[in-house]
């Protein structure tokens, strides 16, 4: 039987709702009196996030609290923690509650309000994105929120698993450094702040996105495959310069290897490091388009895309959740439209 | 080991480099009992060759240099270790008598790794018919792709990412941070609990499958659904398509930044009653996005003069979402973090990050710190299987278990 899911909130209870709703769960969102400004329009970000739920518009907060009583999980997102408290998520006796803000439920910060870029700052991935020389970049899209979404169903999922009742309390922020690369092991082990070198990973010699003769394409060459590398660009004399005999050597010539691997990314066609990569085994991958993502012959073949519909009866292509249990594939979905206060 | 609602639930982990073992960690900060299964050669061999991309624990390499890669000691706080090596027949096994016992054993090697060792799917299934499965690949194991050496930097142009990153049209850029691995590490705790939620209402194992490439496609899920409704999807700097002012701004001193956005009128006021100058309180979000440029130098001047710290709790005071952009020791030096204890001083009490969950009866006081290679060889296979002395010291003799890489 379908557990009652109430999600309140916007793109990360959206998300962790999502999840939800896709697993079979019977997930009744509440919609916010004035939307949050996302990275598309409204009716491309309802679709991705609430298809398959039922949506109700209110805010009654009587009849909130009367929907949390009879839920048994409550995920509840509000821009600070003092807003999460306004709405009497403390009161609601519901099994498991999960409250997600920017900052966390306590703390001098936990009333800080913040935008996704905002968090992506403070959490050290805007310093890590862009050229050197320029402003670093933030990353476009709603990142801290759908991870934090993900951290709240997977906590949730735990206790009710553990037949466990419990308040839990994700800070966004903490999410975002829960998930950091080596940025602090670097700084402490190395004493090295990481920065932004443009495309390269720059822990790795070479790995970086080429042009190609038609496109672009990354390699990350870890020390496993350099040998290989070597004969994927045609240049096997690299393999005796003493020069790039190791990762930490690479490292220390970068400009004088980068610039020999350029100019053979250069020469080489999509199609041809497609097919190279492939008969080498090497980690290689081009560059696709939105277009190109639609029609990747892999995701086509994996039966990854799922339909979804508009309340006016368009189809689109949505993805699927990012895993299959035992292979079976979800079924198509239709966005309903909010109901008005009493659904 | 952490404490929490998983406990009781048995993991056998044969995850390596990144998305597999932050995956694991989250489920081993919740309570899971977690046995890393790992090679001799597993941590990199005996003598160094390079630098590993975190360094060494506390910049030192030791003596046993393999057991000190601060990444690797990150990503595998919570476990207990066993070294075994499954390419012999008497390891496999050993490794398939744990699998009778455990919950979950999750993977990400490639496609073919598995069943090649014959330790595919079928065979753990015969061992354990209410076995969780996990297999998380490049591309997944089936298909054109099935086979391509992945990481997450190769994978993330094939996400659409790619279309979305940039300075603007034409200056696209990656990450390089390998985002699609934490991306996919989430989305395998979660489906780990997912399939062990199914398991407990209808008593059967599961096969899950992940890929990079789907879990980093499904981020990019509402651009590619806008791209479908004919809006128009590109690189946009630092801006957005809905808050103006939204940008990242220069401050005192070399390379230090602040993140500024205003995603409403009662925001953008505040901004002007903070900034000042030439800025229209009342100006709306059309007529900011359309003058975004010379906002964005009004708020230049502002911030340029301004550390960048004290920037960001100006402007929060007036209520105007503002942060600066971090580096590793501004995180570790921040209140909110301190505060919530969000480091835990683990391994040698060097600081690692915490973990997000917040609720009564978890903690990190009981946390332990990575098992150093083969450490707990014998008491695993005590506990699990009930070997005796002998039998575990047969199996270390014809080398089955290691605590060393080979030399």
């Amino acid at each position: 039987m379908p557990e009652r899911i109430l999600e309140i909130g916007e793109f990360a209870a959206g998300y962790c709702g999502r999840l939800f709703a896709q697993t079979g769960q019977d997930v009744v969102r509440i919609e916010p009196g004035t939307p949050a400004p996302g990275w598309v329009g409204r009716q491309a970000s309802d679709l991705y996030l609430h298809a398959g739920k039922r949506r109700i518009a209110t805010r009654d907060r009587d009849l909130i609290a009367a929907l949390a009583r009879e839920a048994d999980v409550v995920v509840a997102e509000a821009a600070t923690a003092d807003e999460l408290t306004a709405l009497g998520f403390d009161a609601w006796p519901t099994p498991v509650k999960v409250a997600i803000t920017p900052f966390g439920r306590t703390g001098p910060k936990r009333n800080w309000h913040a935008t996704p870029h905002v968090l992506l700052a403070m959490g050290g991935y805007t310093q890590l994105m862009g050229d050197p020389d320029r402003a670093p970049l933030s990353l476009p899209g709603h990142y801290a929120e759908f991870q934090s979404g993900q951290y709240a169903y997977v906590a949730a999922n735990a206790c009710r698993l553990a037949d466990e009742s419990a308040a839990i309390d994700i800070g966004m922020f903490e999410t975002l450094m829960s998930l950091s690369q080596f940025t602090v092991m670097q700084w402490l082990c190395k004493n090295e702040i990481r920065g932004r070198h443009g495309n390269e990973l720059w822990a790795v010699c070479p790995s970086s996105l080429y042009r190609l003769r038609d496109g672009a394409a990354y390699v990350n060459i870890v020390p496993a495959f350099w040998d290989a590398f070597t004969v994927f660009i045609d240049r096997p004399e690299l393999l005796i310069d003493e020069r790039f005999a190791t990762n930490d050597l690479r490292m220390a010539h970068r400009e004088a290897l980068q610039t020999v691997v350029a100019e053979a990314m250069a020469a080489m066609t999509r199609a041809e490091v497609i097919a190279r990569s492939e008969a080498l085994r090497i980690p290689a991958g081009v560059l696709q388009t939105l277009d190109e993502v639609l029609e990747d012959e892999q995701l086509g073949a994996r039966e990854f895309w799922q339909s979804v519909e508009t309340p006016g009866g368009r189809a689109v292509r949505s993805p699927a959740l990012p895993w299959r249990v035992d292979g079976t594939p979800y079924p198509p979905l239709r966005l309903t439209e909010a109901e008005r206060d009493h659904g | 080991m952490a404490d929490g609602p998983l406990r009781g639930v048995r993991v056998l982990d044969l995850t390596h480099v990144w998305a597999g073992p932050l995956g694991v960690r989250v489920l081993a900060d919740l309570g899971a009992e977690v046995i890393k299964v790992e090679a001799p050669f597993g941590r990199g061999p005996r003598d160094i060759v390079d630098t590993p991309l975190g360094g060494w624990l506390w910049g030192d390499p030791g003596t046993e240099a393999w057991n000190r890669n601060a990444m690797f000691l990150k990503l595998m706080r919570n476990r207990r270790g066993l070294c075994i090596d499954l390419k012999a027949a008497a390891g496999r096994a050993t490794f398939l008598e744990l699998v009778a016992g455990a919950d979950v054993v999750i993977e990400n090697f490639s496609a073919r790794a598995m069943p090649d060792l014959g330790l595919g799917y079928e065979s753990l299934r015969a061992v354990n018919p209410r076995i969780v499965y996990v297999s998380l690949t490049g591309y997944g194991s089936a298909g054109p792709y099935q086979d391509r050496v992945a990481f997450g930097p190769t994978v993330e142009p094939l996400s659409g990412l790619g279309s979305l990153l940039g300075y603007g049209p034409g200056e696209s850029r990656c990450t390089t941070m390998a985002l699609l691995d934490p991306i996919a590490a989430l989305s395998a705790a979660a489906a780990v609990v997912t399939a062990l939620r199914r398991r407990a209402d209808t008593g059967r194992g599961a096969r899950v499958e992940l890929s990079l490439q789907e879990g980093g496609v499904s981020f990019s899920g509402p651009w590619l659904l806008e791209h479908q409704l004919g809006g128009s999807v590109q690189p946009r700097g630092n801006r957005h398509p809905a808050m103006a002012p939204h940008g990242v701004y220069p401050c005192a001193g070399d390379d230090r930044w602040i993140a500024i956005g205003c995603a409403d009128d009662a925001q953008w006021r505040a901004l002007c009653t903070v900034i000042g100058g030439d800025l229209d309180p009342d100006a709306d979000l059309a007529l900011r996005t359309a003058h975004h440029d010379a906002i964005d130098a009004t708020i230049a001047r502002w911030t340029r003069g301004r550390d960048k710290h004290e920037a960001a709790t100006c402007l929060q005071a007036a209520g105007v979402p503002a942060g600066p952009v971090n580096t590793a020791p501004d995180m570790l030096a921040d209140a909110q973090a301190i505060y919530r204890q969000f480091f835990v001083p683990l391994e040698e009490h060097m600081p690692v990050p915490g973990n997000p969950v917040k609720m009564a009866g978890l903690t990190s006081a009981d946390w332990t710190p990575c098992p150093k290679l083969g450490a707990d060889n014998a008491t695993v296979l005590r506990d699990w299987l009930g070997y005796d002395d002998t039998r575990i010291d047969d199996l270390q003799r014809q080398g089955i278990l290691a605590d060393r890489p080979p030399a």
